[in-house]
């Protein structure tokens, strides 16, 4: 289509003057060209530093590479096929149990059977509904295995991990959403007071991981931190935090939120004044409270800005790691062991850079799921 | 145009940056951890602490004038054996780093550390004699020798004297009573809590490292290595005995096993436990920190870990200074000057004893200077007793398997039974 | 309220509720700088002295004497304020010349290449910085401005974001410039360029925070005291067994962050209206 505009464009007016022909075929063929010129710089560093990259880590992935020996030693890798996968997934006297996992298990099932209705109503395409239900089924099945007797799995710090990390989403992801959603909906004013407010709930965004660990390792100390400061005002014994099994994740989590809730709030703002100010002027002539103004015309209007926020968070929470490695250190135990994390620890603490490559691609595969989705809801859009 | 100007600023930087030239003259690169000294000074002799008596150290040999300067890159403590890993697969690799014995296997059975022979210990006037012969063996493996022993490091019971005299635990000499077994200890724990209210002993029982450490100890005073080359042997009797000797003073309410690490010290210094367990390194920091006055300990007593079991050990490493192979393979020069640095930080042995770590000359054990040193008369033996773990190329998975279940234990209270067996599979998988 | 919703009163209300909440998230970062105003011998036993130690008192400013007269810290931040700079202006030049050429003009191949971009969005970063470290051990650039920036431009988000922003210019613009006979190169420079400073707004505080706060990458690449970036810096002096200097850490952490957060608050407005305008 713009090739058709352009050629008109140019036969019609602006030809250079001298051997027309040949020039509009140099012209021409430069136009052809030039996209490519466009795409190339990206399209460079893009395969050199991610596509490449990408593959050459699932070769890897079917090696023993010990970071040190290779380095010395090129050949010192061994190609071990698919070792290293099994190492990581699997284990020893696995067993299937349909009672393991139960509740996670049931509500992957009400996920697919919420799919199966959602096709049936024709709320959704059958190539959605039916991937989605087909992927919860997978998860849940696979949630049944677990170690029989006197059998483990090979790595279970590895599914430890997983599971902290998937916790960890859970958790900071609506929170974040919920407190940014509220914070956009309220801060929505044209006045100073709003700004200077906009920019408070703003500002942590833009200290770094180390800083907001640093930050947060003395506001949760007992002894020393400030939390601790205000329990003992009210003479309380004060909470431990980052090394009690059952405070360390949220210890983790309300740092993160506290830290990265400037961005989606600000993205939500953004959405909240595309919404046209008719429509609330409309339902208020209705009569309609504060509350169904917000269900019926403010939530429906942030549709668009709400997916971006919660499937940016989903998939830059999932690769948590400085909060876990800097504030908690993985600990109490294994209790805020992240994915990355283990990764990181698995090819440089331990030099087995094969088997993290292994993990690496695991965590692709995990993220892959998240972003198919990201693409399906907006690509849906854009129809 | 704007945009190309910017497009091309930056792609100069960038260039600049990748090709940025090396430095001419003998500039040594050292790795380290120890800490960062917030008072920089070249004056060994009045430095206090790890971390600024090594600086005094290394940078009065900078600033001579010997032709060498020497950069010290600061390291995160989690992360230190990372970086010098990254750093040397990167080809960045310091010119001299500390490293504890136990990572020899690691990293010399691959050739990554430089061999120093007699001769060349000789060269810059190192007196391989004069280490005693357990210092020379730390830095060794399979007979050759990798590097320069700096310390015997351990852990000791620093000890609260007041809290100690008023609970009645002080012999006529003036010195603690010390347990000689579990019940015993516990029986000392009741009496320090009823008669004073504070915690018998505190330490780093969140910490995986340290709980490694103690927990080793209490195997090895039961003649019990944690495991042997292949060979896991944690889900055992003894190893049960040595988490219950603590576990049993924490569930009878003598000793708080939920202090965060950075508290734990703070808690002794105000008086709220009679012992830490701690290490040399902090014999000339606590001493130090015993002037200030919110610090209400009066009389500070070191001992050597006490003989619980059978025999005596106390776990302990040694901190030595290596050199990686490829800086003697390719730039012989600068590996003499990175030895001469040795040598001058080896003529300092005895002021880097003065951080409450045990020496590794005769010449220095034997010195006045190390005599009169607080406190070192009465920790002296710990050399004796000093229990190392079995040498593995895999130490840092096994020290967090080992460390990371007793935290299970500790913090989320998971039976011992459980967190032994899952140990003793945690270490099999990391050793093999 | 919502929209014009409500009357003066509870504007104010809101207001005062908010303005709470704003001082609870700013406290904080007023604990890590009053600490950073008081001597660690202060503080080694409790940081509560005056107000829960939000005030600094007895008030020094030693830490910071201290720290400017030696310290790495003004040296890391000037390598974080290069990294997330270049990777910023870079990552904008090569996602709108990209989004550019696939929202507005054809040729064969585009949405084959476009699919591949998209495709390229479910691999993270973490996915690859195994390879990528190898790759740069292998010619021997680790450690260098380099190895810091370029891992950050292979961004398919930009691209895909730049795309979807192109598509939503009208087309007349273009149509004008066109018969003017005007290059590619002026309608992307001239026109799109200009009109897309929101979305590019937008896209560059993601990628500047993203590189800013990055963290695994630094941490294996960069080698040496002169290449750490702020967050490996930092993390490399708080070492676990040194508890003794708040002050002093905390002294850093403020260096660290002050001139960004000078930065941020006199850009604050144009970020916030980049983003809001971008949907007008």
């Amino acid at each position: 289509m713009v090739m058709a505009r352009s050629d008109m464009a140019a036969g019609r007016h602006y030809r250079p003057a001298g051997s027309a022909t040949s020039q509009l075929s140099a012209w021409r063929l430069s136009r052809a060209i030039q996209p490519y010129l466009f795409v190339l710089p990206f399209f460079a560093v893009y395969i050199l530093f991610l596509i490449y990259p990408f593959f050459k880590n699932i070769w890897i992935s079917t090696f023993d590479w010990n970071l040190l020996e290779v380095a010395f030693n090129p050949d010192a890798r061994e190609e071990v096929g698919l070792q290293n996968y099994e190492r990581v997934l699997l284990g020893r006297n696995l067993i299937w149990s349909f009672g393991h996992n139960i509740e996670l298990k049931l509500v992957l099932l009400a996920v697919a059977l919420a799919a199966a209705w959602g096709w049936f109503r024709q709320w959704w395409g059958s190539t959605a509904a039916f991937s989605t239900a087909f992927l919860a089924l997978i998860i849940a099945f696979a949630l049944g295995f677990h170690p029989g007797e006197k059998g483990r799995w090979f790595d279970g710090n590895f599914w430890n991990a997983v599971r902290n990390t998937f916790v960890f989403v859970g958790l900071s992801v609506p929170t974040i959403t919920l407190i940014s959603l509220a914070l956009a909906v309220f801060l929505n004013h044209q006045s100073r007071a709003m700004a200077v407010l906009r920019a408070l709930f703003y500002l942590p965004s833009v200290l770094s991981v180390t800083v907001i660990t640093l930050i947060w390792t003395f506001m949760f100390n007992p002894l020393q931190g400030l939390i601790g400061n205000v329990f003992r005002v009210f003479d309380a014994e004060p909470l431990v935090w980052v090394t009690n099994p059952d405070l360390a994740m949220p210890s983790i989590v309300i740092a993160t939120v506290w830290w990265v809730l400037g961005f989606p709030m600000i993205v939500l703002l953004a959405g909240l004044q595309e919404i046209p100010t008719e429509r609330y002027e409309a339902a208020r002539l209705d009569g309609a409270g504060l509350w169904s103004i917000f269900l019926h015309i403010t939530l429906p209007g942030l549709h668009r800005p709400l997916t971006f926020v919660v499937l940016y968070q989903v998939i830059s929470q999932f690769q948590i790691f400085g909060q876990a490695h800097l504030l908690t250190e993985g600990g109490p135990g294994q209790a805020t062991n992240t994915l990355v994390r283990y990764l990181y620890l698995t090819g440089f603490r331990d030099n087995e850079l094969g088997r993290a490559a292994a993990m690496a691609f695991l965590l692709f595969c995990i993220m892959a799921v998240a972003s198919f989705i990201y693409l399906r809801l907006s690509s849906r859009e854009e129809r | 145009m704007r945009y190309s100007k910017a497009l091309l600023a930056s792609a100069g930087l960038m260039a600049l940056a990748a090709s940025m030239p090396a430095q001419a003259q003998t500039d040594l690169s050292l790795a380290r951890f120890f800490g960062v000294c917030d008072e920089k000074s070249t004056d060994i002799k009045s430095a206090v602490g790890e971390a600024c008596i090594i600086e005094a150290i290394i940078q009065s040999f900078s600033e001579a004038d010997n032709g060498i300067t020497v950069t010290e890159l600061p390291a995160d403590w989690e992360s230190y054996y990372d970086q010098i890993k990254t750093s040397m697969v990167g080809g960045n690799a310091a010119d001299v780093f500390v490293m504890h014995k136990h990572r020899i296997p690691e990293f010399a059975t691959i050739g990554a550390l430089a061999e120093i022979t007699t001769e060349e210990y000789a060269n810059v006037g190192i007196d391989i004699d004069d280490f005693t012969d357990r210092a020379l063996d730390s830095v060794s493996l399979d007979g050759k020798h990798y590097g320069l022993p700096l310390d015997f490091h351990a852990y000791l019971w620093h000890i609260n004297m007041d809290l100690m005299e008023q609970a009645g635990l002080v012999n006529d000499d003036g010195t603690p009573k010390l347990p000689s077994s579990p019940e015993e200890m516990l029986e000392h724990a009741k009496m320090v809590k009823e008669s004073t209210g504070a915690d018998y002993l505190t330490g780093f029982f969140d910490g995986t490292a340290p709980n490694m450490r103690m927990f080793v100890a209490l195997l090895a005073q039961q003649g019990v290595d944690p495991y042997s080359g292949d060979e896991v042997s944690l889900d055992t009797e003894e190893a049960r005995n040595a988490v219950e000797a603590f576990s049993a003073l924490a569930d009878a309410g003598y000793i708080d096993v939920k202090i965060p690490t950075e508290n734990v010290r703070a808690r002794f210094f105000a008086g709220d436990a009679a012992i830490i367990i701690d290490g040399t390194w902090r014999v000339n920091a606590n001493d130090a920190a015993m002037e200030q006055d919110n610090v209400v300990i009066e009389n500070y007593y070191i001992a050597q870990h006490p003989q619980l079991f059978g025999e005596s050990a106390a776990w302990a490493d040694t901190h030595m200074w290596a050199i990686p192979s490829s800086l003697k393979a390719n730039d012989p020069e600068k590996f003499e000057a990175a030895l001469q640095l040795l040598a001058h930080i080896n003529e300092h042995n005895v002021d880097w004893a003065r951080t409450g770590h045990l020496p590794v000359r005769k010449s220095v054990l034997e010195s006045a200077e190390l005599a009169d040193m607080p406190h070192r008369t009465e920790y002296r033996e710990t050399a004796d007793i000093a229990y190392y773990m079995p040498g593995s190329r895999k130490y840092g998975a096994v020290q967090e398997a080992i460390g990371q279940r007793l935290v299970e234990h500790y913090q989320n209270g998971r039976p011992i039974d459980e967190v032994l067996s899952d140990m003793q599979i945690d270490v099999e998988d990391a050793l093999n | 309220m919502f929209g014009n919703v409500g009357g003066n009163r509870t504007f104010w209300i809101v207001v005062a509720i908010l303005g709470a909440c704003a001082f609870l998230w700013t406290v904080p970062t007023i604990f890590m700088v009053s600490l950073s105003l008081q001597s660690d011998e202060n503080l080694i036993i409790s940081t509560a002295n005056v107000a829960l130690g939000l005030i600094p008192w007895p008030f020094t400013i030693e830490n910071y004497v201290r720290l400017l007269s030696y310290d790495d810290t003004p040296r890391w931040f000037f390598n974080s304020i290069v990294v997330a700079c270049s990777s910023t202006v870079l990552v904008l030049l090569l996602s709108s010349a990209a989004g550019f050429a696939f929202a507005r003009l054809s040729f064969p191949g585009r949405d084959v290449l476009y699919a591949f971009v998209l495709a390229g969005m479910m691999i993270p970063a973490e996915g690859v910085f195994i390879s990528l470290y190898t790759m740069f051990a292998d010619w021997k650039l680790h450690s260098t401005y380099f190895s810091l920036i370029s891992p950050n431009l292979a961004l398919p988000l930009g691209t895909i974001l730049m795309t979807r922003f192109f598509k939503g210019i009208p087309k007349e613009l273009e149509d004008a410039a066109e018969v003017d006979g005007a290059s590619l190169w002026t309608i992307y420079s001239r026109i799109m360029v200009p009109m897309s400073i929101p979305a590019l707004t937008t896209l560059g505080i993601v990628t500047f925070l993203w590189t800013w706060n990055s963290y695994l990458w630094p941490l294996v690449t960069a080698q040496s005291k002169e290449m750490y970036t702020v967050t490996v810096g930092l993390a490399s002096t708080q070492q676990g067994y040194v508890d003794e200097n708040f002050g002093r850490i905390m002294a850093q952490g403020v260096i660290a962050s002050f001139p960004v957060v000078v930065l941020f608050l006199v850009f604050q407005r144009y970020l916030v209206r980049g983003i809001a305008l971008q949907s007008k």
